[in-house]
């Protein structure tokens, strides 16, 4: 083996050791859930499945914190 | 879907503990349990801080990852959640938690320790939606009548924001945009003018 391929090599190697640090990793917990299923918020009698409807009324709720946006629609 | 979060205002929490008394309130919580609690820096020095502290609903929970009968789950908008019928109250999950959010009630009369309690971002567990079964057990399911927790909204100063991520960093960036940052923006300055200095105000330190 030639010099020059042992350093394609080497370099190879230290990319792929360099590139491992840049993985993300899954979030997802490694865990199963044993315990009992649970039904989707919106899945109740005031949504009835509606995920859209349901998203709306959160989001409205989460944009009415921003009391700056609720003093400009006033003036 | 979004993934809900709480964030808390430092510059803007007055230490009202609304937010404790809003979530003892909503879920009828039992004595000696706290799911959420306020915590001061530097209590009754000018500058002092205070954060309203509860589950954070992390997104790599380490509860989840030690519990030993796997009880905890994560719904499809980033809460995480645990079984009670499941739990064995050994604890690991407090241990592990950086925030103090596992919290167990007194079971029996030589101490012995129920079953986990924590914040459960207003949205119950895993019985059926608003039933009194789950409000026995996990209290209000309030994210399933299209509400947000009732801690933040109840929140005097908005200081403690609760939604889909996104949205309220949003909401926190324009605020530090639009206030400022620095000492001059807490107590007395702020509320009755003059210096913005610390140690300009009474009992400040130079």
């Amino acid at each position: 083996m030639n010099a020059r391929k042992l350093t394609t090599m080497a370099a190879a190697v230290a990319a792929a050791a360099a590139l491992a640090g840049c993985t993300e990793l899954s979030q997802e917990s490694a865990r199963s859930y044993m315990g009992k299923e649970d039904a989707k918020a919106y899945a109740g009698d005031q949504f009835k499945g509606d995920k859209q409807k349901w998203e709306q009324s959160l989001a409205t709720r989460a944009a009415s914190q921003n009391e700056y946006l609720r003093t400009q629609a006033a003036k | 879907m979004a993934r809900m979060k709480f964030i808390c205002d430092a510059e803007r929490c007055i230490e009202c503990n609304g937010c404790v008394t809003a979530c003892k309130n909503e879920h009828e919580v039992p004595w000696g349990v706290n799911r959420r609690r306020v915590v001061t820096m530097n209590d009754g020095v000018p500058g002092e801080r205070s954060i309203s502290v509860a589950c954070m609903h992390c997104s790599d929970a380490p509860c989840m990852a030690v519990c030993p009968v796997d009880c905890f789950y994560k719904t499809d908008e980033g809460v995480v959640l645990h079984d009670k019928d499941l739990c064995i109250g050994c604890g690991y999950c407090f241990y592990a938690c950086p925030f103090g959010a596992p919290q167990f009630p007194q079971a029996g009369a030589f101490g012995l320790r129920g079953k986990m309690d924590k914040c459960t971002y207003c949205s119950g567990g895993p019985e059926e939606n608003n039933s009194a079964e789950e409000f026995r057990k996990y209290g209000r399911n309030r994210l399933a009548e299209g509400k947000l927790p009732a801690c933040a909204e109840m929140c005097s100063t908005k200081a403690l924001l609760a939604g889909d991520a996104e949205v309220i960093t949003k909401i926190y960036k324009t605020r530090v945009v639009t206030r400022g940052k620095g000492e001059e923006i807490w107590g007395w300055s702020m509320a009755y003018g003059g210096s913005g200095k610390l140690a300009d105000q009474p009992g400040g330190r130079a």
